[in-house]
């Protein structure tokens, strides 16, 4: 499985509606386990008031996340693969949640 | 199933009469009987029973099959370790063993499926236990047979048990492709392991032996095991073959005559055989059977195990070994039924070293096994003769090496086959025989393509036509001409191809040559379509597709089907593509035909008409398995376009291959599609340099073979990087349009091919903005992002007010489901089980599974019935 970032901009009008997204998401996700990984996900304050992310995912190809994300409903803007990884500190202990 | 969990044996009958004591294999019998239990009602299974030598299988499905004679009709069929195995062999034991005739009159391939299909309904037709002993030394016929009955298995009531040595069975062994094609659903795999130390004790103690060191020396193998047991004298024998010789000892010499002979007979000897040989041995039998060392059997007597039978046979030492075999072939050879007996006749004249025994029935046995579809065992039956003909004339040599070349192309084995070729053509030469010369010259083009060896190919087609132009013209010539219609169709030289399909037609139908007449109308009709000709193109494939299914010559329908389907596909004419793809896919999936590069033009097809999730899905499926390089190349542009469309990573490397693989055969038919695919995806990163380089690259064998759509897309990348120095006028209509700078007009002609993707970006490219509006909608449709970004941004600059893209709420219906999970619940509806929805959509078995679930889960419906009744009820399906 390679690694790659998702970017879903502007997907939510509220975070109610992420986090409904959030649970499709790991039911989908638990679905198809050799194909799909999420590892995590950077919430966007959009401009606009939306909700976007930045998600981080293991996948067997770019055609099995976009199968996930049309599967859980989710919008993907643009998939991106990850060449590597530069670890300077451990993810911020989130703001809520 | 582990080794540890499944420990057990059943004592073997050297006592005759006894009931052997059953031990520790519960949990493989458990298996077999649930497994039993789901054919009888109504799902076929497959168990795969497998172990070393010695372990027990027989003797496992032996107790299994006793135990289910109340339940079920059992039927046994064996494989023997012959130099080559009887083509067919286990399956013609399980039809005799039903009392049916089903198989008997399969003498030709074509013949195979009709009776394959008979073949499972007699499985089905009554609740059955079909065994197949010794898969790995199966025949290549038998092999694919099995195949065949394990993908429809499920839908009888059938449980097929296949035994096999599994450390036997190597990476490639031809008995791993059945393995690999088995349905995972249908599978169940009943690994034995060795005995205990405490079952191999108790055994011991049951025989009254001394049991100290026996389980170390013999690793729990049961067959060493019982025959330590059995064998007199207190040693501990070294090996299992020093047990068997240890057993044998106390025979008597008539008994031991008996085991002499039989050993050089795998499988069952007959009692007949014995009697010939020996003058009347039935006593010396009798006494065999009495002592355990041989077992009676339909056919005649058998050694309790093979390994039995090599140590008995390693024991005779070669002289003896030969006589008897010797022995063995001359009371055969006196049989009337000599004609079915060929396999062993070919087995026993090479294991006697009579050269002209082998040169006499090698070459009968493997024209049979060729005939059926045994070719592996052809090849080996050919080369085995091969090596016995030195003392023969060259016109016997030059039919075998003839007959070994074909066989050996349709292996796969293609320079063997080009040295058969070549030697072919050298004897014919010897024997001034020019006919036979050119005909091989014009054969040997075919391996030599298969291998990428183009240049060799032209010469050896260049030179069969001057050798046979020579002579007064007949069958040879026909031949020559339509490998040559062949050559000039591969290199897209169109007009050639007609014209050498021509000659070749009119002369096979002056000799009335039905397979070469085939051969010549699909080169016609093939050349005319690549030329464009599409309506005459299809009449000439269609008139060689009837002649074929007319008489059988399944190679020659498959081929018609074939370039009807990417022959219309490479020429933008999907509807009809899509169609005869699905006709090929039924006919070659009811005869097991290997359809991958037919499966990966409805994946390139699916991708142009704006399927992407179909098409990517079933490229991958492609490229998992192990298709072919020209399915492969395929399958990666369809991939690859995709990911390029949708600005997804992993285009390049998908296009990187197909690059990797087009460039042996150097053909405008691979290189045009794989380059204009990369001008593409290049064109779309932003790098039009390199967009340019790989449109310049094909572009101009694209206009000298006059290829309307290759032309015309290549030339289409270069007007893109404004760098198109000219286009001829011929080029594809909707492409000719766009250069001519008609985007309205161009669209129109994508939209009437149903090219969604091409037609949105022809109206991109219009200076009318309501058209470009519309382009943005339908990219945002198709998930386009990469083009849809750029048209965003030429319209933002010139002050339109873009609507923004799609979010997939938009396009939720009341219960969430995709459109694909739609699709599969419009067939669930019509009732369709999931193996048929999988061929119907041509997806994977598993993929349709995980769909069927989601769909009952977002319905909350807990079995087909209520997710139709709900589909309904919320009017789902409405609309479609």
């Amino acid at each position: 499985m390679d690694t790659y970032v998702i970017v879903r901009r502007n997907g939510w009008r509220t975070g109610a509606d992420l986090e409904e997204a959030a649970r499709r998401s790991t039911v989908e996700g638990e679905r198809m386990p050799d194909d799909v990984a999420w590892i995590r996900s950077y919430v966007l304050e959009e401009r606009d008031g939306s909700v976007g992310t930045i998600c981080v995912y293991q996948a067997s190809s770019p055609e099995a996340i976009r199968a996930h994300a049309e599967a859980a409903r989710l919008p993907v803007d643009e998939i991106v693969k990850v060449a590597g990884t530069v670890l300077v500190r451990p993810d911020p202990v989130p703001a809520t949640g | 199933m582990g080794r540890n969990g499944q420990r057990g044996f059943v004592a073997q009958s050297h006592m005759v009469g006894t009931a052997p004591p059953l031990l520790e294999r519960e949990e493989a019998l458990a298996a077999l009987t649930e497994a039993l239990a789901s054919a009888l009602g109504g799902e076929g299974r497959v168990a795969l029973v497998y172990g070393e030598a010695g372990i027990g299988k027989t003797t496992v499905v032996r107790a299994f099959a006793r135990a289910s004679r109340g339940t079920a009709r059992v039927l046994w069929g064996a494989c023997d370790p012959l130099f080559t195995p009887r083509p067919f062999g286990p399956l013609y034991d399980l039809a005799r063993e039903a009392g049916s005739t089903v198989l008997l009159e399969v003498e030709r391939e074509d013949d195979r499926t009709a009776q394959l299909a008979s073949l499972l309904d007699l499985l089905g037709e009554t609740p059955t236990v079909g065994v197949v002993e010794d898969a790995h030394w199966a025949d290549e016929a038998s092999l694919d047979a099995l195949r065949y009955l394990a993908r429809r298995i499920e839908r009888v009531p059938c449980l097929l048990v296949v035994t096999y040595r599994d450390d036997e069975v190597g990476a490639e062994h031809p008995l791993r492709l059945l393995l690999g094609a088995i349905p995972s659903g249908v599978a169940r795999r009943i690994e034995l392991g060795p005995l205990s130390d405490r079952a191999v004790r108790e055994l011991a103690s049951a025989a009254g032996r001394d049991a100290t060191g026996l389980y170390e020396r013999t690793r729990g193998n049961p067959f060493y095991v019982t025959e330590v047991l059995a064998a007199s004298g207190s040693g501990l024998p070294a090996t299992v073959r020093d047990a068997v010789l240890a057993r044998a000892l106390g025979l008597g010499n008539e008994a031991r005559a008996v085991l002499d002979l039989a050993s050089v007979v795998p499988g069952q000897v007959e009692r007949w055989l014995l009697d010939e040989v020996l003058g009347s041995a039935s006593a010396g039998a009798n006494v065999c059977v009495e002592r355990g060392m041989l077992v009676p059997g339909p056919g005649g007597l058998a050694f309790r195990h093979e390994l039995a039978r090599q140590a008995i046979l390693e024991a005779l030492g070669p002289e003896r070994r030969a006589a008897n075999h010797r022995a063995v072939l001359h009371t055969l050879e006196a049989r009337p039924d000599r004609d079915s007996l060929l396999p062993r006749l070919a087995h026993h004249a090479e294991a006697a070293g009579d050269a002209g025994a082998v040169v006499r029935y090698a070459p009968l046995a493997a024209a049979r096994a060729a005939a059926v579809g045994s070719h592996r065992e052809a090849a080996a039956l050919y080369e085995l003769a091969l090596r016995y003909a030195d003392e023969a004339g060259d016109d016997v040599r030059v039919a075998l090496v003839e007959a070994y070349a074909h066989v050996a192309h349709l292996t796969g084995r293609l320079d063997e086959a080009i040295a058969a070729r070549r030697e072919a053509i050298e004897l014919s030469r010897r024997l001034g025989d020019p006919l036979r010369e050119g005909e091989n010259l014009a054969r040997l083009t075919m391996p030599f393509i298969g291998a990428g060896r183009n240049a060799e190919a032209e010469e050896a087609g260049r030179q069969a036509i001057a050798v046979l132009e020579e002579l007064p013209p007949g069958r040879e010539l026909a031949v020559a001409y339509a490998f040559q219609a062949y050559l000039r169709m591969l290199s897209r030289d169109n007009a050639d191809g007609v014209a050498w399909g021509e000659r070749a037609r009119s002369l096979a139908e002056e000799v009335g040559d039905v397979d070469t007449l085939a051969m010549a109308l699909n080169m016609i009709g093939t050349s005319h379509v690549m030329a464009g000709e599409i309506e005459p193109g299809c009449e000439y494939l269609e008139r060689s597709l009837a002649l074929a299914l007319e008489h059988g010559l399944t190679p020659r329908v498959a081929s018609a089907y074939g370039m009807l389907a990417s022959g219309l596909g490479e020429m933008y004419e999907f509807d009809r593509a899509e169609r005869w793809i699905r006709e090929y896919l039924r006919f070659g999936g009811e005869r097991d035909l290997d359809v991958s590069y037919i499966t990966s033009w409805l994946a390139a097809v699916h991708v142009y008409r704006g399927r992407w999730d179909e098409g990517a899905e079933l490229a991958q499926q492609l490229l998992a398995g192990d298709a072919g390089p020209l399915a492969r190349i395929t399958a990666l542009v369809a991939l690859g376009r995709v990911r390029a469309r949708r600005g997804d990573p992993g285009a390049e490397e998908a296009l990187d291959e197909a690059l990797e693989l087009s460039r042996p055969g150097g053909h405008l038919q691979r290189l045009g599609h794989v380059l204009a695919a990369r001008a593409e995806a290049a064109w779309l990163a932003g790098d039009r340099e390199r967009a340019l380089a790989e449109a310049r690259a094909a572009y101009p064998l694209a206009l000298e073979k006059r290829h309307l759509w290759f032309a015309g897309e290549l030339a289409y990348w270069q007007w893109r990087c404004g760098r198109l120095e000219s286009a001829p006028g011929w080029i594809a209509e909707p492409y000719r349009l766009q250069l001519a700078g008609d985007a309205l007009g161009a669209a129109r002609a994508w939209a009437t091919r149903g090219c969604p993707y091409e037609r949105a970006r022809a109206l991109a490219e219009s200076e009318n903005t309501e058209a470009r509006l519309e382009a943005v909608g339908a990219l945002d449709e198709l998930g386009a992002a990469p083009l849809a970004r750029q048209l965003r941004g030429h319209l933002r600059a010139l002050r339109v007010r873009v609507p923004r893209g799609p979010r997939p709420s938009t396009r939720d219906n009341a219960a969430g489901l995709t459109r694909r999970e739609l699709e599969v619940l419009a067939l669930v509806a019509e009732g369709l089980r999931n193996a048929e929805i999988a061929d119907w959509l041509v997806v994977s078995r598993r993929t349709v599974d995980h769909h069927v679930s989601a769909i009952l889960r977002k319905l909350g419906a807990h079995t087909r019935g209520e997710a139709a009744a709900e589909a309904a009820r919320l009017g789902l399906l409405e609309n479609r």
